[in-house]
């Protein structure tokens, strides 16, 4: 009871300060808002669309079927779009412009080289800026001139073990035969269910849990400020145990830290678009999220000599397991042993655990994160009662 | 003046009296920038997760080899088709290719095989890989395809036919491909740079402008605790206390900047260009620091609420102002807001003096519009202070 009472005029205060609003909501919905509104188109790559032009200066049987067989199929997949083009040199230019990311010119004599007459080559052209549409065109191309060498490796081979040249005519009866032989190897093609947070999303959940270790210090840190007031002696004069006085200030921190954290997954979600998942894996998230935060708190108050010190060694923490748990940007993308640091952060499972929901799990995909956010809180905070007697002193 | 320097000199030391600003101020920049390096240092390569199931033959391994071998693919190996499909779903890498077990049983005795892909649906950049693994997997096959023609026809088996088809795919083809890029890139000023070079300048913006608001505190604390009026009863006048805040929140902007730069260039190597322009650009914006120090510590009542309002803009103004993404990049509309930022301009006149060689006359009008900022910022933080101070 006396703990409510504590953790109620607590909270009041923060409130009429108002500094808990700003490091609580107004600042993590600021940069959130700032980041998606600038970056999400970058990271989901909408604004990858891929246009070819094709010249065909061939216009044999071979080149014609580049065009139709291995070109236009794709563009009607959605893959990419492709235009044909009459000339090589429009061709050309249109990549070194950059109105197309590639240019493909099929060269007089293809057709002919195709039936082994001679070689001859596609001619790739890529922007400088489409490095990846210019491999897929190159890559295209190749797949195509793959399989007719294919057929030209199956008569090469099959003339060089007969021990003779081809009869006239007899390489083109063999043509069909070779081609019925169906590829050895195929690609099975399957998507699996993105666990990636949206641009949205990651941007809104990164800050949020971000200020959330800053936004828990309000109440833990209260601990301190009775003390350098002087108000923690007439605390512990008072008929109330030492247990209710630390309980009053966890709780603080603890609604705090819900209370902020619930009005950003609301508020990202109405005004950024954010997309959470499933409402009980979130909840059940924030919480563990909270629990980590408290933890370290704990920590930083029982070693601290004053509030403000805390207060800095907290700022520290809070900056550096975001920053390693890739609130800001995609730090396991790095590999190796950032990727392995990263994932010693709570702040790297909470992340993960909404990549879980995002995937469409139920609440039930959150409890390998949501364990370790939550374990990460209770061991912390455990070692932290050791030493929290210290400060629990006039 | 002396007196100006003195409450100046003492303003800079207050923001390190506090330890943890010497974490933010000298070790926390130099490790973004070391880990920005890293990870985006290495180039734009697509990653693609491999998995082989079962015993690795000579056929698999040069499948491995020859996906490896592509220009713009890199492949990173994983010890489970669940890691390959893990690594894919969180985005760690765009695509992943599963080779099956018993691959070079199965191409050896006849089977057709099929070779997993696996992509995140809707992803592009997956599709694209896609293409480019196809033909890698067509070309793997081409020789067991030919053996296995040369044994349907009954010339010979399939295993004395393999080396001879192996010998004869690997030899010059008759149809090609070339590949050849054109055009001016709107990104080649940024491939010669060094790994740390384009971060380098942006990140010096950012924390110049993050640390001279976090500054505000220090400020605010001098007007809470009643230092400026105390200060006033000295024969010391309004302006001359103005003057000193002023320089204590120069001289911390400075520091920043200065130990940023000299840190990056000892340690990292980092190119900062002419160096008459690069101090040019850092002193005006740390002018423009300060004016923004000066004008928050002016207005916020609490150190709490200048902090909190301190990282939402310092952090939030380098963002729009192109300090983490370049700003070639952003939405037209953002581009022109970005310019309505101090950082964006500073930004721009490093690009100046590192990307394209300039000097300090080739940054003259970049320098104007810092100048602006910082007046604007002074003159109106000077004349809501002095109302704060005195009344």
């Amino acid at each position: 009871m006396a703990a409510l009472l504590i953790a109620l005029k607590d909270l009041r205060q923060r409130l009429r300060d108002r500094s808990a609003y700003l490091w609580g909501i107004v600042a993590p919905l600021g940069l959130a808002a700032i980041f998606s509104l600038l970056f999400s188109d970058l990271a989901t790559g909408a604004a990858l669309d891929v246009r070819f032009a094709v010249s065909d200066q061939d216009r044999g049987a071979a080149a014609r079927a580049f065009v139709e067989e291995g070109l236009l199929p794709l563009d009607a997949q959605g893959v990419f779009a492709v235009e044909e083009v009459a000339s090589a040199a429009e061709a050309r230019q249109k990549a070194t412009a950059g109105d197309v990311d590639a240019a493909f010119v099929i060269p007089e004599g293809f057709s002919a080289a195709a039936e082994g007459n001679g070689t001859s080559a596609i001619e790739v052209v890529a922007n400088v800026d489409s490095p990846i549409a210019g491999q897929v065109a190159s890559a295209v191309a190749g797949q195509f001139v793959g399989e007719i060498n294919a057929v030209g490796t199956s008569l090469g081979t099959y003339f060089t073990l007969v021990g003779r040249a081809p009869e006239p005519g007899e390489a083109e009866a063999l043509v069909p035969e070779a081609m019925a032989v169906p590829a050895p190897l195929a690609l099975a093609e399957t998507t699996a269910n993105s666990k990636e947070l949206s641009a949205d999303t990651f941007y809104s959940a990164g800050m949020a849990i971000l200020f959330l270790f800053l936004t828990v210090q309000f109440g833990v840190l209260g601990l301190l400020e009775e003390r350098q007031n002087g108000t923690m002696g007439r605390l512990l004069a008072a008929p109330i145990s030492r247990r209710a006085i630390v309980v009053g200030k966890a709780l603080t921190s603890f609604v705090l830290g819900v209370v902020s954290m619930a009005v950003l997954v609301v508020g990202t979600t109405l005004l950024l678009g954010a997309s959470w998942g499933n409402s009980l894996g979130v909840a059940i998230l924030v919480l563990a999220g909270v629990i980590a935060a408290m933890g370290i708190m704990f920590v930083v108050a029982a070693v601290a000599r004053t509030p403000e010190q805390a207060d800095n060694v907290q700022s520290i923490i809070a900056f550096v397991l975001a920053m390693l748990g890739g609130s800001f940007f995609p730090i396991a993308q790095a590999g190796g042993f950032i990727a392995k640091l990263s994932l010693m952060t709570p702040h790297a499972w909470f992340l993960r655990g909404l990549g879980d929901l995002a995937a469409g799990g139920g609440a039930g995909a959150v409890f390998p994160a949501a364990l370790y956010v939550a374990l990460f809180g209770l061991v912390t905070g455990g070692l932290a009662m050791f030493r929290v007697g210290k400060v629990l002193t006039p | 003046m002396i007196k100006i320097l003195t409450v100046g000199w003492a303003n800079t030391l207050r923001l390190f009296r506090q330890r943890s600003n010497i974490f933010f101020v000298f070790v926390f920049p130099l490790l973004i920038i070391l880990l920005l390096g890293v990870m985006f240092g290495g180039g734009f390569d697509a990653l693609v997760a491999v998995s082989v199931e079962g015993e690795e033959g000579p056929l698999a391994a040069s499948l491995v080899e020859s996906l490896d071998a592509l220009d713009d693919i890199s492949v990173e190996r994983c010890a489970s088709v669940e890691a390959a499909t893990d690594a894919v779903q969180r985005r760690r890498v765009t695509a992943g290719v599963l080779i099956p077990a018993g691959f070079d049983a199965g191409l050896l005795g006849g089977e057709a095989v099929e070779v997993g892909f696996l992509t995140r649906p809707g992803d592009q950049n997956g599709m694209l890989t896609l293409e480019a693994v196809r033909a890698v997997v067509a070309a793997a096959g081409t020789p067991i395809r030919a053996a296995r023609f040369v044994a349907a026809e009954g010339v010979a088996s399939f295993e004395a036919a393999l080396p001879v088809a192996q010998l004869i795919a690997s030899g010059e083809p008759s149809l090609t491909v070339t590949y050849a890029t054109a055009g001016e890139s709107v990104f080649e000023d940024f491939e010669n740079l060094g790994t740390f070079d384009m971060g380098a300048g942006s990140q010096l913006v950012l924390f110049m402008f993050l640390t001279s608001l976090a500054g505000a505190a220090d400020l605010i604390l001098t007007r809470r605790l009643g230092v400026a009026r105390r200060m006033l009863s000295t024969p010391t006048s309004t302006g001359v206390i103005l003057m000193g805040e002023a320089a204590g929140r120069f001289g911390v902007a400075m520091v920043q900047g200065v130990y940023i730069m000299v840190g990056t260039l000892l340690i990292f190597g980092v190119n900062w260009g002419d160096p008459l322009g690069a101090a040019a650009v850092v002193i005006l914006f740390a002018l423009v620091g300060s004016g923004a120090a000066m004008l928050s510590g002016s207005i916020f009542r609490n150190e709490q609420q200048a902090g909190g309002l301190g990282v939402l803009l310092g952090i939030g103004l380098a963002a729009i102002g192109g300090a983490m993404v370049p700003i070639e990049l952003f939405p037209s509309t953002m581009q022109t807001i970005a310019r309505f930022t101090p950082h964006a301009w500073a930004i721009d006149a490093f690009a100046e003096l590192v990307r394209r060689d300039g000097g300090l006359l080739d940054i003259l009008p970049q320098l104007g519009v810092l100048a602006a900022f910082a007046a604007f910022f002074l003159v109106l933080a000077t004349w809501r202070l002095h109302r704060v101070l005195t009344h």
